[in-house]
């Protein structure tokens, strides 16, 4: 059953000092010279036609003036540009301001969400077993809940004609006039504020449970050796906790923003399918641009802009679960 | 990857706190406690809030669904939302379309995904590492992005409009994931086992079905629920693939349903619609509760 090869069998660490130079493949994989390599090609094939090639049209397209018409109903009309279509949306005023409000919003989102999020999971180290019990339950709900389908829900919640939340602002205030508070009406308001409810809301399941297993991995005996030492609770937090945790903290904090960046769905369901311009951040932006509109050209440039927007992020991301990874192996 | 401190944290906690509640850590007094209690169910009321408000409001009857001081409590029940929703011609069709788009994407993404993290688990071969980093450099491309060019591509090959065209188009964020995933597992079978297997008997493929296929189970099922919730959710690949053909999933129905004139205003049907749609996931989320969160967190998936 063995075939000399030169190949050699990647084993666990556990298993000893792994063979260097072993002749021989072992075990179910022990024929054939090019398995990896077929075993490979289905994912490999599958990924270039659904991505790599994508990708490529996506720079191709950036360069050429295509929209729907040019390139359905009269293809020899869509020519290159070269960098035309990038002056054209970097000229744009209304591209710079859906920048902005993308870095405000996301800014906001991130600082909220992780912060809410490790308020939360502090409180869970102080609860009794069965608040506790039941706020990860409803968290686990929170979490099955549909990004869209909480779209619907909260403007729902917040609709000026009969919304609970309208209704709850008259019981508390007293004030007839709150009943009819249109929330959507002020986009500063309807984006800003519901927008980041329903995203903050989708988004604490993940935070909490992940920032409360994170906090349960802080050895006991080095808090207790602080509280001796004379730190308070702050410090305790700041100087004990928080550098034990700082991996989980980084990766989240990364990947709300690699989120919150690119949101969509929420927003497009809250404003019933057509957001208004002022509600338009980056993912709205470029699905206006693409899908409603048409303008496939400029909605390349778009999804170039945004990638390059995150790419600090991500490429710190990918560089610390690569770090977590190698550890791992 | 995160898995590791979501899988380790149940470990820790059952045998050692225990004790440490009984000794009442210093400066934890029993008001304190009941103090945080207080304020933990204040934020999962808070929490719960809009999930009830969605079940309360398919129960209401038109009246109190109109009315302008909403009810806490439905004055009377009634199924009206929910008949709505079922006489509406489209809703099951998206549903079936839905469910096919979704076993397509689970089904194909844990075979592909599985072949190709058995290859970087139990070989070396060039190019490994590369392959690796690609796969979590990929993970992270917004699907966003690549809508307009993945439209393009697909048209060209005719596959626009069609159920199988978003189901390779999902592939995207399931194989990556699930090779990734899927690695780790594998890795850690000795190869010792599959080798005993076979000097006991057992063909190539028996080793297969019977030693690596049944090891690498939890890891599957992991897998297979990150890929199931991923592709039940989606809707903007959905809606633009498949607006040249008319045929809608689940998510495309739900989103333009409250956009027709006669429904706008419906919230009563617009909740049922939007909790039946969702009820597939729920499910999946009780009866995979662990695997779940550790799946999700493992591949960074905010509901």
């Amino acid at each position: 059953m063995s075939v000399t090869t030169n190949e050699t069998v990647n084993r666990s660490e556990e298993s000893g000092p792994a063979p260097v130079e072993k002749p021989q493949r072992r075990g179910f994989f022990a024929a054939g010279q090019y398995i990896p390599y077929s075993l490979l090609l289905p994912a490999v094939v599958v990924l270039v036609g659904v991505l790599a090639y994508p990708l490529f049209s996506l720079i191709n397209l950036s360069f050429k003036n295509v929209n729907r018409y040019a390139y359905l109903a009269n293809p020899g009309l869509s020519k290159y540009i070269g960098f035309d279509g990038y002056t054209k949306i970097l000229g744009d005023s209304q591209f710079w301001e859906v920048v902005l409000r993308s870095i405000y919003f996301t800014a906001e989102l991130v600082i909220l969400s992780m912060v809410l999020g490790m308020l939360i999971a502090l409180l869970l180290n102080r609860v009794s077993n069965w608040v506790r019990v039941t706020i990860i339950t409803v968290l686990m709900f929170v979490w099955a809940i549909p990004a869209l389908v909480n779209g619907q829900v909260f403007r729902w919640l917040f609709t000026s004609n009969g919304g609970v939340v309208d209704y709850l602002a008259y019981l508390v205030t007293g004030d007839e006039s709150w009943k009819h508070y249109d929330w959507f009406a002020d986009p500063t308001v309807g984006l800003y504020v519901v927008g980041a409810a329903v995203i903050i809301w989708g988004a604490l399941p993940f935070l909490v449970l992940g920032l409360y297993a994170a906090l349960t991995q802080v050895p006991k005996e080095l808090t207790e050796a602080a509280k001796l030492d004379g730190a308070n609770a702050f410090q305790t937090f700041r100087h004990v906790t928080i550098p034990v945790i700082r991996p989980f903290l980084m990766i989240s904090a990364a990947l709300s923003f690699i989120w919150d960046f690119q949101v969509f769905t929420q927003i497009f369901t809250l404003r019933n399918t057509s957001p208004e311009p002022d509600y338009w951040t980056i993912g709205v932006y470029l699905y206006e641009k693409g899908v409603v509109a048409s303008k496939y050209s400029d909605s390349a440039v778009i999804s170039i802009a945004m990638i390059l927007l995150m790419l600090a992020v991500l490429v710190y991301y990918i560089r610390q679960m690569l770090k977590i990874g190698a550890n791992e192996r | 990857m995160t898995t590791s401190t979501q899988q380790a944290a149940p470990v820790v906690t059952p045998s050692a706190p225990k004790k440490v509640k009984k000794a009442r850590e210093t400066g934890r007094s029993p008001v304190m406690t009941w103090f945080w209690n207080i304020v933990g169910l204040g934020i999962a009321v808070v929490m719960a809030f809009p999930i009830y408000w969605m079940i309360i409001t398919t129960f209401k009857t038109n009246k109190d669904l109109i009315s302008q001081d909403p009810t806490f409590w439905p004055s009377s029940f009634s199924f009206e939302s929910y008949k709505t929703i079922f006489d509406d011609s489209l809703f099951l069709p998206s549903l079936w379309n839905t469910l096919y788009l979704t076993l397509g994407s689970v089904v194909l993404g844990l075979v592909v995904g599985f072949l190709a993290a058995v290859a970087v688990a139990r070989f070396k071969f060039r190019g490994r590492n590369f392959f690796i980093v690609t796969m979590l450099v990929v993970q992270m491309v917004p699907l966003l992005a690549i809508i307009i060019p993945l439209f393009v591509v697909m048209n060209g090959a005719g596959m626009t409009g069609t159920i199988f065209g978003v189901v390779l188009a999902y592939l995207v964020f399931t194989v990556p994931y699930v090779i990734w995933t899927l690695r780790s597992f594998i890795v850690n079978i000795p190869a010792e086992l599959d080798e005993a297997a076979m000097v006991d008997g057992c063909t190539q493929w028996g080793a297969f079905f019977r030693v690596i296929l049944p090891l690498t189970l939890p890891g599957l099922i992991t897998t297979g629920v990150y890929s199931w919730i991923q592709a039940w959710n989606e809707f903007i690949v959905a809606n633009t693939l498949m607006s040249t053909s008319g045929q809608k999933t689940s998510m495309i129905w739900l989103t333009f349903y409250s956009t027709t004139p006669t429904r706008g205003a419906d919230y009563g049907a617009q909740m049922a619609g939007g909790l039946l749609v969702s009820l597939p996931v729920i499910i999946l989320f009780v009866f995979f509760q662990k695997k779940v969160s550790a799946g999700l967190t493992a591949g960074a998936v905010k509901g």
